[in-house]
This record gives structure tokens, sequence and C-alpha cells, in this order.
């Protein structure tokens, strides 16, 4: 134990005595907390700037122009009023989404016949896209339900009679989990998670390399400590650092940027135990085996986007290959941002979370194990004219040793 | 085991690779309690390489090592009596020294008392508080040593261990040297100036990963004669 | 002067390559990740959103309300359920997005014109789920609600005329631009791919200056009197010549195999890559100018690069985060870069209308590399 604690001291001091380490570890995570609170602020889609062209200029045609002029969705912008201009307007992002109303709509109507609305959506970016088209036909429907109310109280019918035919059969749409369609529910959290791996990976990376990289970490091979001891105590700061910034980055996210955090606090406590083990444990194996930090560095910050996207957590996994579905499986980050997902969004109990904290606890003791795996002996091994692959990599001190 | 009989290390046939090249070919040769075993080569001849071998902190490709009796690819507990000071800087840079000699007490279960007692024979008092970067060589040996030699280790595995540094470090640390001998110590130390012959039990000479077996005299002439020759054939050549 | 150029060229190709993992990260990443998220995005379009029915009911009136969900489009009825509980059920475990609960009595309700309510539950974890099926929720909503909502008035003796007038439906005919099948591949790959490609550049770029100054021939190349602009101008060069190559590697498999939309003309694009790559390369060189070893440049540079994509606006709209954050992005080169990129590849704006995000690009290089000269100059004195 003693051995343990004195390793994990010094790797404190370690930390400590790096300026930029101390930052990415301490400060970075509230940083991307904060920008990407700040990007998503406004959670949903809303003042989607529309064009609409009014070919008809009736009172039914100004009917619909007031309904989305009416809506908080939309911001009309009402210098695009012809088609020409809502081609340029689309083309520069001008507008982001239209409406055209042709000459004949009023008159179709009192012909008994369907009239037409173009809708059109900016599909260069189907967020845009998707979010118009859904609260276009909100609109739309809610146009058709006040027409219908209307037309129904020029019959002369009581306002009961108008509610008990308009409800006859009603289709009622509930959103469960995120009802205001926010993208801090859908997203952030996801985020949040990501700069947990990055960061802890970054810091706990970099533990064995450095030490190789001065030359230190033959004290290690050579003193009478056990594997056991050396890897414990050179993770313990790293287990508690994260452990921090995931609790840290969970108070910022439900109490700053409001994203949905309920359910088990059991659950969200086991995820993050385990999250934690599997990438302190596994930052280690990968820093036995990197030649230096900057290869260490280099790989893990890219890894990140690939992780995220093929993760499920956005385009749903049933829309991916099963054989990309079967490689993501293999990686924690999937694993935790959807199992978070289910905790914290869709309030799964423990039972239910069972698959997802059984297949973090198989990763954490393959971490663990990939971390025992280490030897206190080094292998010999030949670089050849290699660059950075070695135990250096360029740093400016090598200029400022000047002789006495 | 017994210090007097077995030898405190023994190597058979040993082999070490780096990359397809062979540097250190069939190696034997036994060290025996209380003398110094000095490893001579010119730069590049793989001392470090055989020297990190016995130390246990890198692999070979073949032959049998034993230290301290342990065959040490199987059993690494010979480390709790050995101590390394090695030709590149291994101490911690970003810890001053008096926190590398804690640390490293603390690795090698050494007391305090052990600790004071390193610091007052190498003379280490006024430097504990300095960066290990900002002190001068011999300061910096003399402290790599002292780390060395906490937890009383029997087997002191030194690489370069009084190259390039000021005369006074060097009188402490061949004092040391000499005293960890007195008390039955075994030193395996790597050097590549022949000036320091007369201080080794034996000489290991190892040229193209092969070694020969000298009494320090005989590695002087030996040296000597080599150097004498070299001479002789560029004064021929001159002519 | 040319051959010194050459030479220096020359050399940081070798070192390039020689850098094992600068190597395989500036060869295969943005491949890999072209080759993932094609793969991930294959489907393109979000159809079949898993539907499950409960017809409590089962008259001729509620089976043709499970009819016409069948036949929406969107929605695929995987699930034909007998209870609540079972919808709620798989709806939280994700085995279906919408739930449909036709209560007991439907058939008889309607046929009576008494009022009747039929649940859609929509699971609102996935935006991407969410949105789409209440799109599709929302048209079979109107058309089921006038339908009843007719009968109900001929039932009280309402004329066919104005009972067909009262719920006189507007027809919506939708048109998706730039991309009419709301393909999400065409959407997301370009992008993402190139997100890769520009975290890979500017990893190379953080190399510029430290991989020169942070190793011990610097001393060689002070003494030898070479000045610092050709030096680093040679060796950005190099960089440069990589970064293209890769990006025309890239278009050529997107546009050329894998179909992705290209409305404007190689030309134009090329040039906006080159002066986005000049313009990251510049941000990189300025991260290995301040940076006093190369870990730390990596850091730097990737601190940038890394939210860069979600500040950028390419996914996540610039004009849907705060104001005060809309104008601050433009700082950061990607922005400029996935802006312009989204607008010629879908939109093809023009020359003119592109000629900002060539000023933005631009003045940032040479801001960057004018803050690397001048950190360099320093550092070194």
């Amino acid at each position: 134990m003693k051995h343990i604690l004195n390793i994990a001291y010094y790797e404190v001091l370690h930390i400590l005595k790096d300026p930029i380490l101390f930052l990415i570890v301490f400060m970075v995570p509230a940083v991307y907390a904060g920008i990407f609170g700040v990007v998503y602020y406004s959670a949903a889609i809303t003042d989607i700037p529309v064009g609409i062209v009014n070919q008809d200029n009736s009172r039914l045609s100004r009917q619909v122009v007031e309904a989305f002029n009416h809506d908080s969705h939309f911001r009309v912008v009402e210098s695009v009023d012809t088609y020409p201009e809502l081609k340029k307007g689309m083309r520069e992002g001008i507008v982001r989404a239209g409406v055209v109303i042709p000459e004949d709509f009023e008159s179709r109507v009192a012909q008994h016949r369907p009239a037409e609305l173009l809708t059109i959506y900016d599909g260069s970016n189907l967020i845009w896209g998707f979010n118009t088209r859904k609260n276009m036909m909100e609109v739309v429907n809610q146009f058709s339900g006040t027409y219908t109310a209307g037309y129904l109280a020029g019959l002369s019918m009581s306002k009961n009679e108008i509610k008990n035919v308009m409800d006859t059969v009603s289709l009622n749409m509930e959103v469960w989990y995120n009802p205001t369609y926010s993208y801090v529910i859908f997203m952030f959290m996801g985020l949040m998670m990501m700069v947990v791996h990055q960061i802890g990976f970054l810091s706990v990376g970099l533990t064995v390399t450095r030490e190789k990289e001065r030359n230190c970490w033959i004290q290690y091979l050579s003193a009478p400590v056990s594997r056991g001891k050396i890897i414990i105590g050179k993770c313990l700061p790293y287990l508690v650092m994260n452990f921090f910034n995931y609790t840290l980055l969970l108070w910022i996210s439900a109490n700053l940027i409001h994203a949905k955090i309920e359910g088990s606090v059991l659950c969200i406590v086991l995820l993050g135990i385990l999250y934690d083990i599997i990438i302190t444990f596994a930052g280690f194996f990968i820093s036995v085996h990197a030649p230096n930090s900057l290869q260490v560095t280099r790989y893990l910050l890219l890894i990140s986007v690939p992780l995220f996207m093929i993760s499920g957590y956005t385009w749903p996994t049933r829309y991916i290959p099963p054989v990309l579905n079967a490689f993501a499986d293999l990686f924690p980050t999937t694993w935790m941002i959807n199992g978070f997902r289910l905790a914290t969004v869709k309030s799964f109990g423990l039972a239910e979370m069972m698959p997802t904290i059984g297949a973090m606890l198989v990763m954490a003791i393959g971490a663990v194990g990939l971390a025992y795996t280490f030897r206190k002996d080094r292998k010999l091994s030949a670089t050849g004219l290699t660059v950075n692959c070695g135990n250096v990599y360029p740093r400016r001190a090598f200029v400022f040793l000047r002789p006495k | 085991m017994d210090e007097q009989k077995s030898p405190v290390i023994e190597v058979t046939d040993l082999v070490q690779r780096l990359g397809r090249e062979e540097i250190l070919k069939s190696l034997s040769f036994q060290v025996w309690s209380g003398e110094c075993f000095g490893v001579f080569g010119l730069r590049g001849s793989s001392k470090t390489s055989l020297l990190h071998i016995l130390a246990g902190v890198d692999r070979y490709a073949s032959g049998n090592v034993k230290v301290l009796g342990c065959d040490i690819r199987k059993n690494q507990s010979f480390k709790k009596y050995t101590g390394l000071v090695t030709q590149a800087k291994s101490l911690f840079q970003d810890l001053k020294a008096g926190e590398n000699l804690d640390f490293i007490a603390n690795l090698k279960n050494a007391g305090r008392a052990n600790v004071r007692e390193v610091i007052s024979r190498l003379e280490l008092e006024d430097s504990l508080r300095k960066g290990v970067n900002q002190i001068e060589p011999g300061v910096y040996q003399r402290l790599a040593l002292a780390c060395a030699l906490l937890g009383s280790p029997k087997l002191l595995i030194a690489d370069e261990l009084i190259k390039d540094i000021d005369l006074y470090s060097r009188r402490v640390i061949l004092r040391e040297v000499q005293a960890f001998r007195d008390k039955g110590g075994t030193v395996v130390c790597a050097f590549s100036n022949m000036e320091f012959y007369e201080h080794m039990s034996r000489v290991a000479w190892l040229d193209d990963g092969r070694i020969s077996i000298y009494e320090p005299a005989a590695a002087r002439e030996h040296w000597d004669s080599m150097v004498h020759s070299l001479a002789e054939g560029q004064g021929g050549t001159d002519a | 002067m040319l051959k010194q150029c050459l030479a220096i060229t020359c050399r940081e190709f070798c070192y390039m390559w020689r850098d094992k993992g600068m190597r395989y990260i500036l060869l295969l990443a943005s491949l890999i990740g072209l080759l993932l998220f094609a793969g991930i995005y294959s489907a393109q379009v979000l159809q079949d959103i898993p539907t499950a029915v409960v017809d409590l009911d089962n008259s001729s009136q509620s089976r043709a309300l499970v009819q016409k969900l069948e036949n929406a489009e969107n929605l695929k009825v995987t699930a034909h359920l007998s209870n609540y509980a079972e919808v709620r059920d798989l709806l939280e475990k994700g085995q279906v997005v919408v739930g449909v609960v036709i209560p007991e009595n439907f058939g008889r309700d309607v046929s009576l014109s008494r009022s009747t309510n039929v649940a859609m539950l929509i699971d609102g974890s996935n935006m991407i789920y969410a949105t789409n099926a209440s799109s599709a929720v929302l048209t079979i909503t109107r058309t089921v609600s006038a339908e009843a909502g007719v009968k109900t008035l001929l039932a009280r003796g309402t004329e066919l005329n104005q009972a067909k007038d009262a719920y006189q439906a507007i027809d919506l005919k939708e048109e998706y631009w730039f991309n009419p099948t709301a393909n999400y591949a065409y959407f997301l790959v370009l992008g993402l791919v190139l997100n890769m490609w520009q975290q890979c550049c500017t990893l190379a770029a953080c190399a510029n200056v430290i991989s020169e100054t942070g190793v011990s021939s610097w001393l060689q190349i002070r003494a030898m009197g070479i000045s610092k602009f050709k030096l680093f101008f040679s060796k950005s060069i190099a960089h440069l010549i990589v970064f293209m190559v890769l990006a025309v590697v890239l278009y050529v498999l997107c546009f050329g195999v894998l179909k992705l939309p290209m409305h404007c003309g190689w030309g134009i694009l090329l040039l906006f890559t080159f002066t986005a790559a000049l313009a990251l390369h510049s941000v990189g060189t300025m991260m290995s100018s301040l940076a006093l070893n190369a870990v730390d440049s990596a850091r730097f540079g990737m601190i940038v690069a890394l939210p860069s994509f979600v500040l950028s606006g390419f996914t996540w709209p610039l004009e849907a985060m705060p104001h005060c954050l809309q104008s601050l992005v433009w700082i950061l080169p990607q922005t400029w870069f996935f802006q312009g990129l989204n607008y010629l590849t879908f939109k093809n704006p023009g020359w003119h209308y592109m000629l900002p995000y060539f000023k933005g690009l631009t003045i940032i290089a040479l801001v960057c590399y004018g803050v690397s000269t001048l950190a360099t100059g320093l550092i070194e004195r």
C-alpha cells in the first residue's frame, strides 16, 4: 500500500509540474462544456428564416402567411417574396425554408378542389431540413384547424359543437423523453462523455511515455516493486481525476446547461466508475507500448470523431451495417454514451441497465488485464532510420543547454 | 545462498540482438562476491546493453543469466538486492535531488536512517533542494550512486560511474564504492577509459560482441600495445 | 536559391515519410474515416421508422387506421401488440420509435360521431428519429382527423359540399432543395471526412517549426546562415503539396465513387480547398512556433481543431447559436471552410458570393503566419 501511495503521490507531483497537462486535466473539460453548452444553448431550432412567395395574394393566402408570421419557429424574411428571390435566398443562406402559395390557391378552394402549397426545405443541412419540415407541418395543421373551426362557426355551430366535430378522432402526439425537441437533451451529454474519454486518455496515456522519454522508467523497472503496485500507483491519480471530471461535467451539464440528467444515481455512478476504470487502465496499457508522448497525443486526438459517429448515438444503429455496429461495440464510448442516455433521459433502472453495465464491466476487466500484461523488462528494438519513433521528440530545451 | 562459493552473477551463452544484428555473442562469465568487475569497451561496444541485462531491465535473446542465484527471466526478486547507476541520466528530472532520494527510498523500502546515511556519505546535504537538472555532473553522479545504494544492496551495477566528473566527486564516489565492497558488496562497472583499470578486480573486455577477461594490469598492457601499434601504423603511413 | 529551397522541400518529404506516426496519419486516417463514415451512412435516408400498433378495438374503422399507418411514408409497422404496457416496453427499449394505441370502442365512437383519442407515442430521445417520426405522424393526423370530421358533419346532416369545404385539404407538395432525397450521406459524409482531413493537416503543420527548433541540428542550420523564411517556406510547400494530394484523393473518392453532390466546378473547389489548407497550415505553424515541444504543439493545435467541426455550423446551424458566438466562430478557419464547402458543393453560389470566404481564410493565414514569424524570432533572440 505504501508503494502504491508513494508512486501515486509522485505521479500527482509530475502532473502539477507540467502546466499544459495540468490545464488539460483540470480546465479543458469545463471549457469544452462551456463551449458546447453555449453552442447548443438555444436547444431547439427556432426563428427559421423562411421566404414566403405569395403568388395568390388573396385573403386566404394572406391568412397562410399570417400563420407563419405568428409561429415562433419561423421568422418570415419579407425581402424574399418572389420565386427568383427565394432561389437566390436559399442559395445564399438568407432563407432556409420557403413556402410558395400558387396563384390559384383561393380559387381552387372555392371550387372545392385541393389547394396545393409548395414547402421547400434546405436539404444541404438536414438539421434545418427535418426540423423545418416538422414545424411546417405543425403550422399547416394548425392553420387547417383554424380554418375548419372558422368555417364551422360560419355554419352557426356552437363552440361545443365545433369541438365535438373536430375532436371526432383526435390523434394526440406525445413525444416521450424530449418533448421540446431539445438538442441539448439529444446531443450534449454524448459530447461530454467524449470529452471525459479524450481528456482521460490524453492524461493517463502519457504516464509511462513521459518516464521513458526522461529515462526514468528504468528506475521503476529496476526497483523491487511488483507490476501490480506500479500499475495501481500510476493509475490511481488518474482514476480520481477522471472521476472528478466526470462529476464536474455532470454538475455543469445539469445546473448550467440544464441537460436532462434524471434516473438512478446508482446507475450514473456505476457507469462513471466503469468508464473511468476502462479509460485509465487502457490508457496505461497504451502508454507502456507507445514509443513516446507525441505518438500517443496524435493518435488519441484523432479517434474521437469516428468513435462518436460509429456509436449510433446520432445516426441510429438500425441504419448502420451490422459489421460496423459490431465493431463499434468493441469500444467503451459506444456503451457509455448510449447507456448514459438510457439512464438519464429514459431513466432506466439498474435491471434495465444490466446489459450495458455488464458489457462495461467486461471491458473494465479486460482493460485491467491488458494493463497487467506490462512487463518489468524492456524489449530492445532497432528503430532504424525513423523520426519521432524513439523515446525522443523535438523539444526546445535541446537548444537551451549551454555549456558552463 | 552461499556467497562464498556461488557466483553473484553467472552468465552462460548470453546472446543479445538489436534488430538482426547480434551485439552480444554468446557471452559467458562469472562475477564473484566482493569483486569490482569492470566491463571495458569503447563507445558502441554494447556495455550498456550488457549492464541493463544484468540489472534485469532489458530482455535478452538467448542464454542464461543468474543474478544472486535467481534466473532473471523467471524471478525478479534479485532486484531487492541490486542498485543501478545508468550512463544516461535516469533520475526524475522534475523532482529535486532530495525528492528523488525520498521517492526511490520508498520504492526500495529503505528507511529514513538509510537515506540520511547515504546523503551524509556522499556529501549531498547542500544539493538536496536543487533540481536534478540544476546540479553539476559530479554531484549528479553522487546523487545517482546514493539512490543506487539505498536499501543496502548486495550488487551495484554502474555504467560510466566516474567519467567526465570533477576530481572531488570522483574521490567521494571511489571511496564509497570501496566501502561498499568492504562490506561484502559486489560491483559491476562499465568504463571506457583505461585510466580507471586499477580500481577493478578483473576486467572484461567487450569487443565486437565478445568478451575476454583480463587481470587489470594485463588489460592495461593490452590497451597500451593496441595504442602503440596504432601509433606505429600511423607513423609508417606518414613515412 | 531555388536549389536550396528544393533541397529543403525534398528533405521535408523524407522527414514526413520517416515519421511513421505522421505517415500513417496522413496516408490512412482520412481514408479510414471515409470508409467508416460512408459505411455508417450507407442507408442514406431514414425510412421505415419502426412502429408498433396496439389495436384494442379490431373494428373495420380501426383496421382502416392501421392500414393508413402501414401505408404512411417513413413508418414501418413492425409489431402488432396487445396492450399499452407492451408498447411502452418496446419504446423504452428502443425497439420501436413510434407507438400507436387505438382505444376500445374506436369504431363505435367513430360511427356514432363521438370523440375518441388515439395515442401516438414517439421516442424523442433521438432527434433524428423524433423529427422524422413527428412529421410522419403529423401527416397522418391531418388526413385522419379530416376524414372523421367530414363523416361527423355528414352524420349531423351537413351537406356533402359544405362538409368537404370545412375540411378543405391543403395538400403539401414538399421539395428538399439541393438534396432532393434528404440523403443523410450527402449531408454528412463529405463534412466528416474533411473534418478528419483538417485534423490530420493541423497535426502535420504542428510539427513545422518545432521539428527544426527543437532538435540539436537547429544549431547547424543557424550556423549555415539559411534564412528562417526560406527554410520554413520550403518546408511548408512540402506540407501543402501533401495536404492537397490527400484532398484530391478524397474528393475523387467522394464525388467519383460515392457520387456525393458537387454542384460547383473543380477549379473553384480546389482553389478553395487550397486556401483552407493554407489557413489550417498557418494555425498549426503558429502553434508550432509558440510551443516548447512537439507534444504541446500537437495539443495546442488539436484544442482548436477538435471542437471546430461543431463550432463551424456544418451540422448544428450557426444561426441557432447565440449571437455572440456566431461572430466569434469566424475566427476559426474551419468555420470558413465548412460553411464555404457546404455552399460550394450543394448550392454553387458563384465566385462573387465565395469571395468573402477566400478573404477570410487568407486573412487568417496571414495573421497566423505573422504571429509564428514573430514568435520564432523572439524565442530565438
